[in-house]
């Protein structure tokens, strides 16, 4: 039977299947070479780039809880000029689809990130992180209301003619007014959910187990959150939705296709297995070869809704 | 040094064991044999389900093996749920194992001696520094820490044969060899060297916080060169989730460095304690 066709277009960027990793959980994607080409990726989104290096948080940044995990990592990451220099060579030389996850303090540090990715012709796609909630200042602030979505995502849209996609945060009431922002905004395509804000404590040290106090809760925990999230934003906007959170397997990926994402991203899954990307999309392969269904198209955004249970 | 790409296998448990209910041994074949820088750890999973999500880090303790069939294996102490599911797990099922990952100690100087030293469970990274040097015929003497007799590694694992080491067992309850904490019995040892003897001395370390962070107090003070192996959570093992960092000096700055890529043996100069 001939191969079911996987490509789909994500705001501008053809990619040849939909299975890309999350923002850091990937690293800069090299690392992931021991384990397989990471070529045969949609696209590697790499890790929140920043103008300078940043250190990030203090030692305390991770916390295992049920299903799941919380991280405080502070967006630590070598910065926009080392990855220029550095690390595009390498992903250029492997072949590789790749995007870059952008992050600032202040609107003209975003402004600043983008404008200098723009000069890097193989760079698939900009990511604005738009939500991380473990920095204190930016991030969070311009992705909770729908007018900073829109004042962030112009400002970037204006520096960049690169696909632009908006990463949300799921911190919010009403995704689908958010959503709606960007789109208007100008961004080619939105990804969603970043981590959702938590916390630990230990109830004998009566401390908090993470040094940020609160951090990012990833992994199976928010599937259903992220299912929600992505089902509503795809209803509400045109443009392309890439649905992120807690994705471990095929059926996982393939449940978000069917309410509406276009594209999905892979995250925690790839710490317990390395290989979780292309397990994914080997999956996701067999089955549209088992349901003789030719193209992604014909299966995303296919929800039932009749006669629901 | 060797190269020895990480590579992610699953492992066919062939044993795993209790010994005094403390410490357990599992071994299992991987499909090549392993070759790795002892120091050098594995990110290993095997209970079904989602709880805990993690794979858990377990320093390399033995490799061996033929092409095309190898064997690995791991001691552990039962400290939480993951190695608590770990240690329910029985031959014939498999395990999820990254490997090797780290840097390891630096076993490569000429004409040094080396001392070992293991606290509690470390002596699972200080084994087969042990085993290495014994067939090299290098000179190393270890010292082994534990709380009480029943703490310590059984006998029958410790690397012997005809390795010219010399092992002093130490327990805080006196239960047996010398009565006291391990880092006393180094000090102590110490003190009986010629100054031409102790310039020749690497001390390496793996073991409670404290412990190591007495140790190269200690060894800083005398001019001992000291490899610490230091320990975190970590999601990944390999260096992509920048969740098991450390804060070490870098000339007078400090930085956070990763434990899993950047470590976990580092030089007991660089740590911040
Ligand atoms: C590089 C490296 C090599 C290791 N090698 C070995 C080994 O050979 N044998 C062995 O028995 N153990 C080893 N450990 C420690 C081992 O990884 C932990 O004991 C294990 O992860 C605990 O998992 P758990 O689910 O049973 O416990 P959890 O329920 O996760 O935790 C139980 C308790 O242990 C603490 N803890 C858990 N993991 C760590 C950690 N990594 N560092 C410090 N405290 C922790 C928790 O805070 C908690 O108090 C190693 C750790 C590292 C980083
Ligand atoms: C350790 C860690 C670091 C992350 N760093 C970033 C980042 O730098 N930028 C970003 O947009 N998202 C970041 N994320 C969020 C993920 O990209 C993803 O949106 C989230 O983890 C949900 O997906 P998952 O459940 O598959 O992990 C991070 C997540 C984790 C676990
Ligand atoms: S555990 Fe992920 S970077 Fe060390």
């Amino acid at each position: 039977m001939v191969t079911p066709d996987l490509s789909v277009s994500l705001g501008g960027l053809k990619v040849k299947n939909p299975v890309l990793s999350a923002s850091g959980t990937f690293g800069y994607g090299l690392e992931y070479m021991p384990f397989y080409d990471i070529s045969r990726l949609g696209a590697v989104v790499v890790k929140g780039l920043s103008l300078a290096p940043t250190p990030g948080n203090p030692p305390g940044r991770i916390v295992e809880t049920a299903a799941g995990m919380l991280n405080a990592i502070g967006l630590q990451n070598i910065g926009v000029e080392r990855f220029v220099g550095d690390v595009v060579p390498r992903l250029e030389d492997v072949g590789a689809t790749f995007v870059a996850n952008i992050y600032g303090k202040t609107m003209e540090e975003y402004e600043a990130v983008a404008l200098r990715l723009s000069e890097v012709p193989s760079l698939g796609a900009i990511e604005v992180n738009a939500s991380c909630p473990n920095v204190r200042e930016g991030g969070m602030a311009f992705g909770a209301t729908p007018g900073g979505i829109a004042a962030l995502t112009g400002r970037v849209r204006r520096s960049t003619g690169k696909p632009l996609w908006v990463k949300l945060s799921p911190n919010v009431t009403d995704i689908a007014g958010i959503a709606r922002a960007a789109e208007g905004a100008g961004a080619d395509a939105v990804s969603l959910i970043n981590t959702i804000v938590g916390m630990a404590v230990d109830h004998r040290t009566r401390r908090p187990q993470l040094s940020n106090v609160t951090g990012g809760l990833s992994g199976p925990a928010i599937k259903p959150v992220a299912l929600r999230m992505t089902w509503e934003a795809a209803k509400a906007i045109k443009i392309p939705v890439i649905g992120i959170g807690g994705i471990q397997s095929a059926a996982d990926a393939l449940e978000f296709l069917l309410v509406g994402a276009s594209a999905v991203q892979v995250g925690t899954a790839n710490f317990r297995n390395p290989r979780a990307c292309v397990d994914i999309l080997e999956g996701m392969e067999a089955f549209f070869r088992e349901e003789r269904i030719a193209a992604l198209a014909d299966y995303r955004g296919g929800l039932r809704m009749e006669n629901s249970p | 040094m060797t190269y020895n790409p990480t590579r992610f296998v699953t492992g066919r448990i062939v044993r795993n064991e209790g010994r005094g209910e403390i410490f357990y041994r599992i071994e299992a074949t991987i499909p090549e044999p392993l070759r790795f820088v002892p120091g050098q750890f594995a990110m290993v999973s095997g209970w079904p389900g989602n709880d805990p999500l993690l794979p858990r880090p377990l320093a390399v303790f033995r490799s061996g093996g033929t092409r095309g069939k190898g064997k690995i294996e791991f001691v552990y102490k039962v400290v939480g749920r993951g190695t608590a599911l770990l240690s329910g797990l029985h031959p014939g099922e498999t395990l999820s194992i990254t490997l090797p990952l780290g840097r390891g100690f630096d076993l490569e100087q000429a004409g040094r001696t080396y001392w070992l030293v293991g606290g509690g469970v470390g002596f699972s990274s200080v084994f087969p520094a042990a085993a290495l040097l014994g067939r090299r015929r290098n000179g190393f003497e270890m010292f082994l820490g534990a709380r009480t007799r029943d703490h310590l590694p059984p006998k029958e694992w410790t690397p012997g044969g005809k390795a010219p080491g010399r092992t002093h067992f130490c327990t805080e309850d006196g239960t047996a060899g010398y009565h006291g904490r391990v880092t006393d019995a180094v000090l102590e040892r110490m003190r009986e060297l010629s100054p031409e003897a102790a310039s020749r001395l690497t001390i390496l370390a793996c073991g409670p916080k404290e412990m190591l962070k007495e140790i190269s107090t200690e060894t800083l003070k005398r001019g001992i060169p000291a490899q610490v192996a230091l320990e975190n959570h970590m999601a990944c093992g390999f260096g992509v989730c920048w969740g098991c960092v450390v804060t070490l000096w870098e000339g007078d700055r400090t930085a956070y460095r990763r434990v899993c890529r950047d470590g976990p043996v580092f030089d007991a100069r660089e740590v911040v304690w």
